[in-house]
């Protein structure tokens, strides 16, 4: 390179890969001397060159833009006549070369007023669907000949009896724990005989309903958003509503009535593990199966299972709801998938919290 | 023309057998893809052409047969030499197949990422080149999701090109585009084609199309399980006597073929 005129050689191959590096050192030295030479000719020459390809074309629209930009020219020669056309099709290269476009900042209070706005459209959206929800739940009463049963079963079935080993280990493992841990503190005033109908009554009210809807939430609800998500990705969902068919009927009554069928059962397993398992480690502290048995009978009465099982009801209708709404919410592609079965557990989670704090604040006003 | 390759076809296919498990699709296909030819493969619906294009690039492990690609035999290929052979071609998937959490610009760099030394503003130059090429310079910061499904297919072309790969396998690429966007797209690929020595094979049902580019093309039939037919499009169309191809080329319904 001289002052007035600058020339590029390449031989042999030029592609995507043999350009690594070498065209970020003629860029560098391109550069520097256009700093001291802006208007002068750049030369590339291309005779020696053996084979070429859109690699090579971007890379000739690169040195040519540089020296566009400063002023300067660009002459190409020796290129082998076939590679011209190819050249051709990105005439004017200007296009290549876009403005960047500056995003404006979001102010501090225009990003807190659309965090609030989704907050409310998401109130909004939750409560329209629990309408809705209610509506086809009471539809589904009154024509039980409509609902897809077969759809209800296959869920049941995948809720249900799928999630009996996962309850069965946690509730055990609950089970011990809880009483251990009461063991050990009531051990210091002698009274390791009242962990069982403290665990019992824990259990059958509140460990047990709560282990079951978190796990539910876990498997169930993330598969339930899951499922419903994809197909609207797929616009599985707008078929059927092009269809006549609405999807609330088609895909959420099923599903939560597999729900309130499935979650006060798997409660009920839960609690009775639990208690064997309660039962199991006060063996440790000498209590007696029959001791147990005795101090939890005085304790737990048929009202405070029911109790449990009516909580465990809401929170299946809570979990599966909850998964088909974030479902029939997801936005497109695969990422939104995801970003539903998310939204899913944790919305079933703090749903559950919710209904638990209600239904104490009720039992506690009303003594059931 | 310089000839880069020291094997003698771009494809070779030997004795293949495409299928799944006991459902043999194809049986003892026997041909052969020139360097730089456009080769297009046709067929009835369901006669197993994807399959068989997914057998020809190796995602898809054939019953039986083999395939060479520029020599080298993709079927038995392992590791290494697997990778190598799979960066000398591209795939454009019949819906497109776009990374969905990526715009387009980033869909078309990704494999220059993972294989080039290239900085970020090469890429990006030799990302547009491509975009510009399929005419979608100007939705280049564009999700797939936010543009239509031609567009996204016209897209996947542009990714499948992003190694400027010796070899590019198209599956329906102008089904679902309108008139002139299809004809810009054959002329971009005949162009490609004349001055690169790509090497293409295209599933396609376009007639119009395979007529405009064509150099070969094989057709495949589901009750022959193999290739009825063979050689240019024109001149099956005008002398074949087989009364499939004559029914395929000439658009006759089937209840009318008898």
């Amino acid at each position: 390179m001289d002052a007035s005129n600058a020339k590029v050689a390449l031989n042999g191959v030029i592609n995507v890969y043999s350009l690594g590096g070498v065209w970020t050192q003629i860029q560098a030295s391109q550069n520097a001397w256009l700093k001291h030479n802006s208007n002068q000719t750049l030369t590339f020459d291309a005779s020696q060159v053996s084979f070429f390809d859109g690699a090579g074309v971007a890379f000739l629209i690169g040195l040519e833009e540089a020296q566009q930009k400063a002023g300067g020219k660009f002459n190409l020669v020796g290129l082998d006549p076939r590679y011209q056309p190819l050249l051709k099709e990105f005439d004017p290269i200007n296009n290549l070369f876009p403005v960047p476009a500056i995003k404006p900042k979001r102010s501090f209070i225009v990003s807190t007023g659309m965090a609030a706005q989704n907050l409310i459209d998401d109130a909004k959206g939750l409560i329209s669907f629990t309408g809705h929800l209610a509506l086809d739940l009471f539809w589904s009463l009154r024509h039980p000949g409509q609902v897809r049963w077969g759809d209800f079963v296959n869920t049941a079935v995948e809720a249900g009896i799928a999630a009996l080993p996962i309850v069965g280990l946690v509730s055990f493992l609950i089970g011990v724990i809880l009483s251990f841990q009461a063991a050990i503190g009531m051990a210091q005033f002698g009274a390791v005989s009242f962990v069982g109908p403290l665990a019992a009554l824990g259990i059958v009210r509140e460990m047990g309903p709560l282990i079951t809807a978190i796990l539910l939430a876990g498997r169930s609800s993330a598969a339930f958003a899951a499922e419903i998500g994809t197909m609207t990705v797929n616009s599985e969902v707008d078929a059927l509503v092009s269809g006549g068919l609405s999807p609330m009927r088609f895909l959420v009554v099923p599903r939560v009535l597999a729900g309130i069928l499935v979650a006060p059962i798997l409660t009920l397993f839960a609690d009775i593990v639990s208690v064997i398992a309660s039962m199991l480690t006060m063996q440790i502290y000498g209590i007696p199966f029959i001791n147990f048995y005795n101090g939890m009978l005085a304790a737990v009465n048929v009202e405070d299972i029911g109790s449990g099982l009516i909580k465990a009801t809401l929170f299946g209708v809570v979990v599966s709801a909850m998964g088909c709404l974030r479902g029939m919410q997801t936005g497109t592609g695969a990422a939104a998938v995801g970003i539903s079965a998310t939204r899913a557990v944790v919305s079933s989670i703090v749903m559950i919290v919710v209904v638990d704090g209600i239904f104490a604040f009720i039992s506690y006003k009303t003594g059931f | 023309m310089t000839d880069l390759t020291n094997s003698t076809y771009a494809i070779d296919v030997q004795n293949l057998t495409v299928g799944y498990g006991s459902n043999v699709l194809m049986q003892n296909l026997n041909f052969t893809v020139n360097n730089g030819e456009i080769f297009i493969i046709l067929g009835g619906s369901g006669c197993g052409k994807s399959s068989l294009l997914k057998n020809l690039f190796g995602l898809y492990q054939p019953l039986g047969g083999d395939v060479l690609i520029e020599g080298q035999n993709i079927t038995t290929a392992q590791g290494a030499e697997r990778q190598k052979i799979m960066t000398s071609f591209g795939v454009m998937y019949q819906q497109g197949a776009l990374f969905g959490s990526m715009n387009l610009l980033d869909n078309v760099t990704l494999f220059m990422e993972e294989y080039t030394d290239l900085t970020q503003d090469q890429m990006d130059l030799l990302a547009r080149c491509k975009l510009d090429l399929v005419g979608l310079l100007p939705y280049e910061s564009y999700m797939p999701s936010e543009i239509s499904g031609g567009m996204q297919k016209r897209a996947a072309i542009a990714r499948a090109m992003a190694l400027d790969p010796k070899i590019l396998f198209l599956d329906e690429p102008s089904a679902g585009l309108d008139p002139i966007t299809s004809a810009d797209l054959d002329s971009t690929i005949q162009d490609l084609s004349k001055n690169l020595g790509i090497t293409f094979v295209i599933v396609s049902h376009e007639l119009a199309s395979i007529y405009a580019i064509a150099d070969k093309v094989i057709m495949l039939d589901k009750d022959a399980k193999g290739i009825i037919a063979e050689g240019d499009p024109k001149v099956l169309r005008d002398t074949s006597q087989d009364p499939r191809v004559h029914q395929f080329f000439n658009r006759i319904m089937s209840k009318d073929a008898a």
